[in-house]
């Protein structure tokens, strides 16, 4: 059987691969903070010792794009947004630090400062607590200063800052948890960058390029039907091979 | 199958929430103390199809690997506590919150509710009641040849009585305040009880604490915002469209596959 059917459905099957990174980027198109995936192919030379023409196709994911999403107005004290690099530090549940661009924190009934999926956020010196407060401030350092309800407009009372971190994006990689940790090493305790700014009442969208993931489902879906189509050819070549010798 | 329709359908359940969450904003616009809702979005777990730094060959490594995300989910909504703006009404049992505190009703099992819908009326027994008949609590009794009924910042209620010329104090009205008060389960009919997540009731006086002082003649409109919720509504619409799109296209390929082949 030739082996052209093997490698056009290596192409047709990465194809659905690529497709299913749009689709989900697309889900996301509406998710606080999220950052786009990117998908690429590459060829894989199919090794072994035969003449070297055949290469599988290979879908990957090599980074995600960290292009800052728009910010939108929220007005809320405690949804804070990172409007230029950055990241926020947040504990994951193994008690390693990871980084997300999601500001739209909540507080829990002891005042700790969580995300939304309960993790905490980190500040300089470990956990944040927030105290009954009249009003919440975060500034654009990310120092977070309040006014406690037992006190007057004037009793400002600085609370500590937000860990904002600015790593370098080329070794940060996704995890299967949707937040971001350097690539292969665990545990890894991020530095605090005192360049990063934050705008507290912003909340920054997702930064999928729809119409980009829209093209480029198009052309997977085109790519994909040639590969079909190749399977089809190559279908209908052995049937001609097979009359071929067809003892008449 | 093919996974993309999946992860499109959970972005379609997620755009629907969305939509759910908006329209019962809209509904409620003009409901008195009504405080707008948020549906909170998060990217469901990666898969990892390939290991990144897996061996391709002998002595070579995958540079990156290929994780597929595997949707959306709605994580909650979230109620925001942000003020309403006050609208003036005269009438004297109307009442308004101006700060962080709810009034606390009687529910008609003994427990106790929380609000800021501030229209309150008088019972039969000359009870301050809210809308549903449920009392005020602590209970507040107008006596019946009240001429007026002043109801002070403090929450200190005092009313004049037939052709009596001073007034007389008749009940405190007190506040409570939550350190979380988005963690309030909403019950409908305006009112909020307590969970494990919103903390217990602090009383205390209007006025002090940042607890907010009372307004008497005003009431809080809803927070909802109708500019900003069209807007809303119309990314969620688009992105509706948009995993809409992602189905009808896997399934052309699925389709396109099982009649050429």
């Amino acid at each position: 059987m030739d082996k052209a059917l093997y490698i056009s459905m290596s192409g047709a099957k990465q194809n659905m691969f690529a497709q299913r990174s749009h689709a989900n980027n697309l889900a996301n198109a509406n998710t606080t903070g999220f950052r786009e995936d990117f998908a690429q192919a590459r060829s894989q030379p199919v090794w072994g010792d035969y003449h070297p023409t055949r290469a599988y196709a290979m879908t990957e994911r090599p980074a995600s794009n960290f292009k800052p999403g728009a910010l939108i107005e929220t007005g809320r004290d405690l949804d804070v947004a990172i409007p230029d690099r950055g990241f926020f530090v947040v504990q994951d549940p193994e008690g390693n630090e990871a980084l997300t661009r999601a500001g739209n924190f909540v507080r829990d009934v002891n005042g700790q400062l969580l995300t939304p999926q309960g993790l905490s956020v980190m500040g300089e010196d470990g956990p944040i607590f927030i105290p009954p407060a009249s009003t919440v401030n975060i500034s654009n350092d990310g120092t977070i200063s309040l006014v406690p309800t037992e006190g007057q407009a004037t009793d400002i009372v600085e609370l500590g800052r937000l860990k904002l971190v600015n790593p370098d994006l080329s070794t940060m990689d996704k995890g299967t948890d949707g937040l971001f940790r350097v690539k292969d090493q665990l545990g890894v305790v991020f530095e605090q960058d005192p360049t990063v700014q934050v705008t507290s009442g912003f909340l920054e969208s997702s930064n999928v390029n729809t119409i980009t993931a829209m093209t480029e489902m198009m052309s997977h879906q085109r790519q994909y039907e040639l590969q079909v189509k190749m399977m089809k050819t190559t279908e209908e070549n052995a049937e001609k091979v097979a009359s071929l010798l067809q003892i008449q | 199958m093919h996974g993309a329709l999946w992860v499109s359908k959970t972005g379609l359940s997620a755009q629907d929430t969305q939509l759910t969450t908006i329209s019962n904003n809209l509904a409620n616009v003009a409901t008195v103390g009504f405080k707008r809702d948020r549906a909170v979005f998060h990217d469901l777990m990666y898969q990892v199809q390939k290991q990144p730094g897996a061996q391709s060959a002998q002595d070579s490594q995958l540079p990156s690997g290929l994780q597929l995300g595997t949707g959306v989910r709605v994580v909650g909504t979230q109620k925001e506590h942000t003020q309403g703006n006050l609208q003036i009404t005269d009438q004297p049992l109307d009442m308004a919150v101006n700060g962080r505190g709810f009034f606390q009703i009687t529910l008609p099992d003994g427990t106790t509710g929380y609000t800021r819908n501030g229209q309150f009326h008088k019972d039969a027994d000359g009870n301050v009641v809210n809308p549903l008949g449920f009392q005020l609590e602590p209970n507040i009794v107008i006596p019946q040849d009240t001429t007026s009924i002043t109801i002070g910042r403090d929450g200190t209620v005092s009313v004049t009585q037939g052709n009596e010329t001073e007034a007389t104090e008749i009940g405190n009205i007190t506040l409570v305040s939550f350190v979380n008060p988005a963690g309030l389960q909403a019950i409908g009919d305006n009112l909020f009880v307590q969970t494990n997540s919103s903390g217990d009731p602090v009383v205390g006086e209007p006025g002090l604490d940042g607890i907010g002082s009372i307004l008497q003649g005003s009431l809080e409109n809803s927070n909802v915002d109708t500019v900003e919720e069209l807007v809303n509504m119309i990314t969620t619409q688009r992105a509706y469209e948009m995993n809409s799109k992602v189905i009808s296209t896997a399934d052309e390929m699925l389709g396109f596959i099982s009649q050429t082949l």
